[in-house]
């Protein structure tokens, strides 16, 4: 007990020093975060303003919540029918993306053969490409087998958009799986389709998910090929957003509402797959 | 010869031709499913770059369908003949360099707060991820709202300051700025969780080492530690680089490309030629050309990161 009382002279100094070092080092990380989350809040808030308010001169820092905006957006516009298209489209090329992807990673990750490192490096070439620079071929390409218009086209594109990325990811996490765990399963008398089935794929299922999380979110948040490839009945949600602003009235609670449904999927699927976000970023360079 | 002892060996009973087919599925049959996916990225990469070469020779304009005509290195002479081309190229440029630059050092930055656990750091770490992941035309609805000259928060701030109303958009000498501002909004917590991901990789000792040394901190950070974290900050520049080059949606949503010519990227005015002009054999060249730029600047920019840092 007295030596609890008497305080040992150098150590707890420097323990303070420490704990002084580290209230300030968390609260210059708690004032950048919150310079970087101020914009997202502002849009958050406006969402739940009332017309009036958000062309306020003074503004207003907390507000009522009020869900109209968002009804009104869903209800009163094509928006609703925006957001189940990206919806669609998001999803059906993350499937594509996943199924090529696997078949084409997983012989990279095992089969040892010649020419191998040039095949993965020629796909990761692909990523630096910019959209812009073939979107003229690929419009008309897919002008002359009628498919511009078309969802179709958007989930083709997308699929090849995601694909190098897909196989880099998946070509990690199936390199990361031992060999060995497989033989064992060869050795049972399962054969190669079976045991990726059986063994492989419910083992690197983190893996799996978390790259269509990424798919998902790149899918879901393109806008070039969307805006030029898509037609009046088949706008994503970010082609949708861009017709609430006209010149005749910009609303912008409603737009800040449409917009807040746009990111809120994306936010949650990056938090859900945020132990592989530096993975999936970096193509699996930096793990 | 090697195929007659793989029959022997296996105890084939089938000859001849089919002994040939079972050696090469046997060889090959594991790579049999990586021809869908492989056919598909080679169609969908070599058709566009090859059909995009055939037309950047022509003068081919879609308003004009009846008139396409062979034109050689026409569109190429054109282009870099044009001084809005050259403009296009310095904006380009101004705006990568120093968006990329400064997210790179911000993000190191806020990885070094971060590299330490203090209580909450988790959470903060997810609030910091979320401006990456929404999406480039809400980042300029967004932006536009926030610095409208009206009306907007940031106007708001600018008056209460004293400096009145700034048009953030419409000032050509505030508009490229403004945008390279967001980009670095948008991009600064990519280059952060890069970084913080390559600092947890360095080996703890290296840096006990050092402080047993005597070494300051900011001595460990430029002679130990940006050395070994030298490989994940070329791959996290490289990709930044290569999707800065592209910008293109948030300019879609906010200047589009003006005042004047000052937000006039590469990506916005190959979007001007093909689809407002319908110029697009000149739109094409002008493709061929960006993509030789990003692939020479992506390039040199990794020799020059990989190998500086390697000779010290």
């Amino acid at each position: 007990m007295t030596s609890a009382t008497l305080p040992p002279p150098r150590p707890t100094r420097r323990l303070l020093r420490a704990r002084i070092l580290t209230l300030i080092r968390a609260g210059a990380a708690l004032i950048v975060s919150l310079m970087f989350f101020a914009p997202i809040y502002w849009m958050v808030l406006t969402a739940f303003k009332s017309g009036n308010e958000a062309f306020n001169a003074t503004p207003s820092l907390i507000v009522w919540p009020d869900f109209g905006n968002f009804s009104l957006v869903l209800t009163q516009s094509n928006f609703g029918l925006a957001l189940s298209t990206s919806l669609f489209v998001a999803t059906t090329s993350t499937v594509f993306c996943l199924i090529l992807g696997a078949s084409i990673a997983y012989p990279l990750a095992r089969i040892k053969m010649r020419g191998q490192k040039h095949i993965a490096f020629w796909i990761l070439s692909l990523r630096i490409i910019p959209p812009i620079a073939v979107i003229i071929p690929l419009f008309l390409l897919l002008r002359s087998v009628g498919l511009t218009g078309s969802i179709w086209s958007l989930v083709i594109v997308y699929t090849y958009m995601n694909l190098p990325l897909t196989v880099w990811l998946l070509r990690g996490f199936f390199a990361d799986l031992p060999a060995e765990i497989e033989e064992a399963s060869f050795v049972d008398g399962a054969g190669r389709f079976r045991t990726f089935i059986g063994v492989t794929l419910p083992l690197t299922a983190p893996g799996f998910i978390a790259t269509a999380l990424l798919c998902f979110i790149f899918a879901w948040n393109e806008f070039l090929f969307a805006n030029i490839l898509t037609g009046a009945a088949t706008r994503t949600a970010p082609v949708g957003l861009t017709e609430y602003v006209t010149p005749v009235s910009v609303e912008w609670n409603k737009i800040m509402a449409a917009g807040t449904l746009v990111v809120l999927p994306v936010w949650i699927g990056a938090l859900a797959a945020q132990r592989y976000l530096v993975r999936g970023l970096t193509l699996g360079a930096v793990k | 010869m090697s195929d007659s002892i793989s029959t022997i060996t296996r105890g084939s009973h089938h000859r001849s031709r089919r002994d040939g087919w079972t050696w090469f599925a046997r060889r090959y049959g594991a790579l049999l499913p990586m021809a869908p996916g492989m056919l598909f990225l080679v169609l969908m990469s070599i058709y566009p770059t090859v059909y995009s070469l055939v037309i950047s020779l022509f003068r081919w304009n879609l308003s004009d369908p009846t008139r396409m005509r062979f034109g050689g290195w026409h569109n190429y002479g054109l282009l870099l003949t044009d001084a809005t081309f050259w403009n296009a190229v310095i904006v380009t440029f101004k705006f990568v360099t120093i968006a990329v630059s400064l997210e790179l050092v911000l993000g190191l930055a806020i990885a070094l707060l971060f590299f330490q656990r203090f209580p909450g750091d988790r959470f903060l770490r997810a609030i910091l991820i979320l401006p990456m992941v929404v999406a480039p035309v809400v980042v300029g609805l967004l932006s536009r709202y926030m610095l409208n000259v009206q009306f907007g928060i940031v106007t708001f701030v600018t008056e209460a300051l004293g400096f009145g109303r700034v048009d953030f958009f419409g000032e050509p000498d505030l508009a490229l700025g403004t945008l390279i501002v967001i980009d670095i909004w948008q991009w600064t917590p990519f280059m952060f969780l890069i970084m913080l991901a390559a600092l947890q990789g360095v080996p703890e000792d290296i840096i006990e080492a050092a402080k047993v040394d005597g070494a300051r901190p900011v001595r460990i950070l430029f002679d130990h530690i940006l050395h070994l974290i030298r490989y994940p900050v070329a791959v996290a520049v490289a990709l930044r680089l290569i999707d800065a080059f592209r910008v293109y949606d948030i300019i879609f949503m906010t200047t589009r490309g003006g005042p004047i010519d000052v937000t006039q990227t590469l990506s916005w005015q190959i979007y001007d030629a093909g689809f407002k002009s319908l110029d697009i054999g000149y739109a094409a060249a002008y493709s061929w050309l960006m993509l030789i730029i990003v692939v020479v600047t992506v390039t040199l920019v990794l020799r020059l990161l990989l190998n500086e840092q390697a000779s010290r």
